[in-house]
């Protein structure tokens, strides 16, 4: 299969879904596809002005901006998305790839302007920090659907709620998780993590959702650990869909020169 | 004042009924004990070192660690292989379940993520051992993977591969012994060809802590069994002798009672109140007993004996209690709190010893059955001399006939001690509180052996103005290299791991791991993009143990092999030398946090607090003496054998090599107000006996009678009866053992030599004169 599922409602403000009404008697493997289409494949593509809020245990913020493009090269499927960093200076001009790939291992590059270097980054294990903050790179590249066994634990008028479990519980510092699907718009709401203890150690949620260009579309989202305290906060702006993005933007070349057509 | 002694002829049986019922108030507080076996708090909680040091443990996200050391000798890889490596995880996992373990901080090879090549080009962020390695390949990569890596190389696994750490941070320290026992029980789990070791600052406090209450349990009792088995040997009556025993047991429970009543906790200093209450309280008894002893059959009335005795010990046990009393309650103006609750309470203590001697003793005597006192006392014809009269014989024929040797001796002797006293070394080690088997001892030889260092320091260095981004400034980074190298050069460090390190690996790994890339990068961009490097990794946050998200301060963390104060003050003086020749490149300040620091600047304040004390003391004892014999030369002559004592038994120290530590800083109050006991009773009987006599051969001879034979006997009770402190297995309490027993032997011997000495040399300038204070109270 070619679908990815949730994790990464961040990145939900790119997607939206064309979900015609509510269906009744879906299966739950039919909410679980629904889901990862309205949460990751909205429009043909997007960019997004980022701003990233740190806050840790003891209170100290740190923030990132940075401005995100995404291409979907097929629906459900491969996807390729560009990150470039404005803020902190110290980091500006710092790029990050990743190409989405279906049945194999994610690509990830990443470009540090001040050594000149291009690097690659295995992506061998998905649940690493993405550049410090709360959220881990599978919540930027979205958990596979296929990760995961999923079972429909509850179902009110207004939305879904589905319990995950890890089908390999190696490598993921999780043993379930529980996810919220907006029946009106199937976009994931709310996730929360539990440990082996039933102990919950990490929330996600969709603070705001706002109609872009017709997609229902996340534009502030945090996460908060629980365990250690402190959170991230994801503010989305500028937001636009089809915008004519093509393939060659996501390619290494650009990583050291960012195209100034949209990177302004 | 004498109406005590009367009133505890008269009123017996109220008297030892009020020191029943005091004694079950006493009791009825026990309960509310309170324990505080932290030695940090031997500072102020508002110390400026302490503040800093909580406030470096916050801002940096830092606990005390313990560590458990898994040691493997027989297998030729050591830990290094699939079988010791899985059951390393499984018992990491364990460890994260124990109560007050702070398991996101377990510094493990499986809780720590490791940045290393992968392919061509490629660097990867990996848990260097997310579960336990199946095959030998695996078990190679993590052994290179953690010898390259700056968090695990030294710290995590010994350079030999011998050995394997897993630090384990606990959320207070007085955790520290319970979590140490459940480690254990964890560990047993997995026997086999492993050791395994646990130690750690905290533990050793904390363990100390608990042992210290079992030893006292121990010690107290055994050392009350002997003293009194002593003076039945001296005085042969069982319930005679009770009743020191009784006073002494009744002090202690009084004086702790108040003390837990009030509501002090218990401190590791606080519970050796009881062992030196004891001996103070018995010495006053013993006099008494003796005289008792020796007059009783010339009356056998005991009420006249009792109000004799107590005639001519009155003023000489004030005296004595008082000076105790002000060595003691001179402590209350040490800087250290733990040291003031235990100066005031052994002061009080004293007191109420003495006001129950009064009191009791009297009564006591007096509601004995007549039949007790039948065949009592000291016969006065014997056939032959007793071994004590003729050790009092002997003392008198070398201190009279030969004064010119015994004072010439007594020159060199003081003049020696001095020489021992300058090489005196002031030093501390919670964990050398624990004698040299003991297993904390054990595991901190064998872990510091396989491992950078099991005691912590902290050097923080922050931006002057508080807020300037220094830390990275590639030139800020290569001072901080420059300094971690110039500490290494010191033995005692094991290993320093700073920002700089971070930094210097990631650039390394991502210039494709060569070893020739191991440097600072050129510009601040560079690292600032090395470190959101790093920041992709599962714990960004182990960047801000060592330095703040402002970049504005750095912490280097010291990992010394030895935790003694002088190993830390000279790692300490070797950074400001350093820093002082070598000018940071920003404007920055530094302080030092940490367990190992923390111990060092509490006894530097022990140390220089009690040498004021002491000397404080020391004049105030003179004032006293002044006060008793109302003649300055009486007054300074009386302190003669206490300054000998007091050199001699501290000489040893330097002779011995033994260090100058926190026991031994506190018993200087009780070798100042013991000491000057025995020279008080000689010379104050010696002018009463010479008022009486008018001649002072016939003085002496009298005074290496009753007056001597009460010292010898007081002396071989108390110094005999703390010998079994030697054996016990805290070191402290050796050293409590050995001072009472030099105490008594020296002063003693210092007493009954050189004052008569002394004498001899003008006999009527001595003894004659006004007679001392006893007749005008």
């Amino acid at each position: 299969m070619k679908k990815r599922f949730l994790g990464g409602i961040i990145f939900s403000f790119l997607f939206a879904a064309a979900v015609q009404g509510y269906a009744q008697e879906l299966s739950v493997d039919q909410i679980v596809e629904k889901a990862n289409r309205a949460a990751y494949y909205a429009g043909k593509d997007g960019l997004a002005d980022v701003r990233m809020t740190i806050t840790d245990a003891q209170g100290r913020v740190r923030s990132r901006q940075f401005k995100i493009m995404r291409l979907t090269i097929a629906t459900g499927g491969e996807q390729k998305f560009y990150v470039y960093f404005n803020e902190p200076a110290d980091v500006a001009q710092m790029t990050y790839m990743v190409w989405k790939n279906v049945g194999r291992d994610d690509d990830r590059w990443l470009y540090l302007p001040a050594l000149d270097l291009v690097k690659r980054i295995a992506a061998g294990d998905k649940r690493s920090s993405f550049v410090g903050s709360h959220f881990v790179y599978e919540d930027v590249s979205g958990r596979s659907i296929h990760d995961d066994t999923h079972e429909l634990t509850q179902a009110t008028d207004t939305y879904y709620k589905l319990k995950n479990i890890p089908n390999d519980p190696k490598g993921v510092e999780f043993s379930y998780y529980y996810i919220w699907i907006d029946k009106a718009n199937f976009m994931p709401k709310k996730a929360e993590y539990y440990n082996s203890k039933d102990q919950l150690i990490r929330v996600i949620e969709a603070v705001e959702v706002k109609d872009i260009q017709g997609y229902p579309t996340v534009i502030q989202s945090v996460t908060k650990d629980l365990e250690r305290g402190g959170e991230t906060v994801m503010e989305f702006d500028n937001i636009r869909y089809d915008i004519g993005l093509t393939e060659d933007i996501f390619t290494e070349r650009y990583l050291r020169q960012a195209p100034a057509q949209w990177i302004k | 004042m004498r109406g005590l002694v009367e009133y505890g002829i008269r009123h017996a049986k109220i008297v030892v009924g009020a020191m029943v019922l005091l004694t079950i108030i006493a009791l009825v507080q026990f309960p509310r004990i309170k324990v505080d076996t932290d030695p940090e708090n031997m500072l102020p909680a508002d110390a400026p070192v302490r503040v800093f040091h909580h406030n470096t443990k916050k801002e940096f996200g830092l606990y005390d660690y313990m560590v458990l050391g898994v040691v493997n000798e027989r297998h030729p890889q050591g830990v290094f292989n699939t079988e010791t490596l899985a059951k390393i995880y499984n018992i990491t996992e364990e460890i994260k379940d124990i109560k007050g373990v702070i398991s996101r901080e377990v510094i493990a090879p499986s809780t720590k993520d490791n940045i290393e090549q992968d392919g061509t080009g490629t660097v990867r962020f990996n848990w260097l051992m997310p579960y336990p390695p199946q095959t030998e390949d695996e078990v190679a990569r993590i052994r290179s993977e953690a010898q390259d890596h700056p968090f695990f190389k030294g710290s995590v696994i010994s350079d030999d591969g011998k050995a394997l750490a897993i630090y384990v941070p606990i959320e207070k320290k007085d955790m520290s012994y319970r979590v140490s026992r459940e480690i254990h029980k964890i560990v047993r789990k997995y026997a086999g060809d492993e050791q395994y070791h646990v130690t750690g600052l905290p533990v050793a406090e904390d363990q100390f802590g608990v042992e210290m209450f079992k030893q006292m349990a121990i010690s107290a009792p055994l050392a009350g069994m002997i003293i009194f088995f002593l003076m039945w040997v001296f005085f042969k009556s069982v319930l005679l002798i009770t009743a020191p025993m009784i006073l002494a047991v009744m002090t202690v429970l009084i004086t702790m009672g108040l003390l837990i009543g009030l509501g002090y906790p218990v401190h590791i200093m606080s519970s050796m109140i009881p062992i030196f209450l004891m001996p103070i309280a018995v010495l006053d008894s013993v006099h008494i007993l003796s005289e008792f002893f020796d007059e009783y059959p010339r009356y056998n009335d005991r009420q006249k004996t009792v109000r004799l005795v107590f005639g001519e010990l009155f003023s000489p046990m004030l005296f004595t209690s008082l000076t105790s009393i002000a060595g003691f309650f001179s402590l209350s103006f040490a800087p250290i709190p733990p040291v003031q609750v235990f100066g005031v309470f052994v002061a009080v203590g004293i007191a109420l010893a003495w006001v129950l001697t009064m009191l009791f003793i009297p009564a006591y005597i007096m509601l004995l059955p007549e039949k007790t006192f039948t065949d009592f006392g000291r016969p006065h014809t014997e056939e032959k001399p007793h071994l004590v009269d003729r050790m009092l014989q002997f003392m008198r024929r070398v201190s009279t006939e030969r004064f010119k040797a015994v004072l010439a001796l007594t020159v060199i002797v003081t003049l020696a001690s001095v020489c021992g006293i300058i090489h005196i070394r002031v030093n501390d080690n919670p964990v050398r509180w624990f004698t040299a088997g003991h297993p904390i001892r054990v595991a901190d030889r064998v872990l510091n052996k396989h491992f950078a260092g099991t005691y912590e320091a902290y050097l923080v260095f922050e931006a002057e103005d508080g807020k300037s981004e220094i830390f990275i400034e590639p030139q800020m980074l290569r001072y901080i290299e420059r300094l971690q190298a110039a500490v290494a050069q010191n033995p005692d460090v094991g290993k320093t791991t700073s920002l700089v390190d971070i930094v210097k690996k990631v650039y390394s790994e991502l210039l494709g791991g060569d070893k020739r890339n191991d440097a600072v990068p050129q510009t601040k961009a560079a690292v600032a993009q090395c470190l959101i490097s790093f920041e992709n990794s599962h714990k960004p946050d182990d960047l801000w143990h060592l330095t703040t998200p402002d970049y504005s301060k750095a912490n280097i963390w010291f990992q010394l092999k030895k935790g003694d104060n002088r190993n830390m003050s000279d790692v300490e003086r070797l950074v400001d030398q350093y820093i002082r020749e070598n000018p940071p490149p920003f404007a920055v300040r530094h302080a030092w946090a940490g367990l190992t620091y923390i111990n060092v600047v509490w006894q530097n304040n022990m140390v220089v607090g009690m040498l004021k004390n002491f000397l404080g003391s020391f004049v105030i004892v003179l004032l006293m003496m002044l006060v008793l014999f109302r003649s300055p030369l009486k007054a300074l002559i009386s302190m003669i054998p206490l300054t000998v004592t007091i050199l001699f038994i501290y000489s040893l120290l330097g002779f011995l090599g033994k260090d100058y530590d926190m026991p031994v800083a506190v018993l200087s109050a009780l070798t100042l107000g013991l000491s000057i006991d025995f020279a008080i009773h000689f010379i104050q009987r010696a002018i009463d006996i010479h008022e009486q006599k008018k001649n002072p051969q016939e003085t002496i001879k009298e005074m290496f009678g009753g007056p001597g034979r009460a010292i010898v006997r007081n002396a071989l009770v108390i110094a005999i009866g703390f010998l079994p402190l030697l054996a016990a297995p805290l070191v402290p309490y050796k050293t409590v053992g050995f001072f009472m027993f030099m105490i008594m032997l020296v002063s003693s011997i210092a007493t009954l030599f050189i004052l008569p000495a002394i004498i001899s040399i003008s006999p009527k300038t001595f003894l004659s004169g006004r007679r001392g204070r006893s007749d005008s109270l």
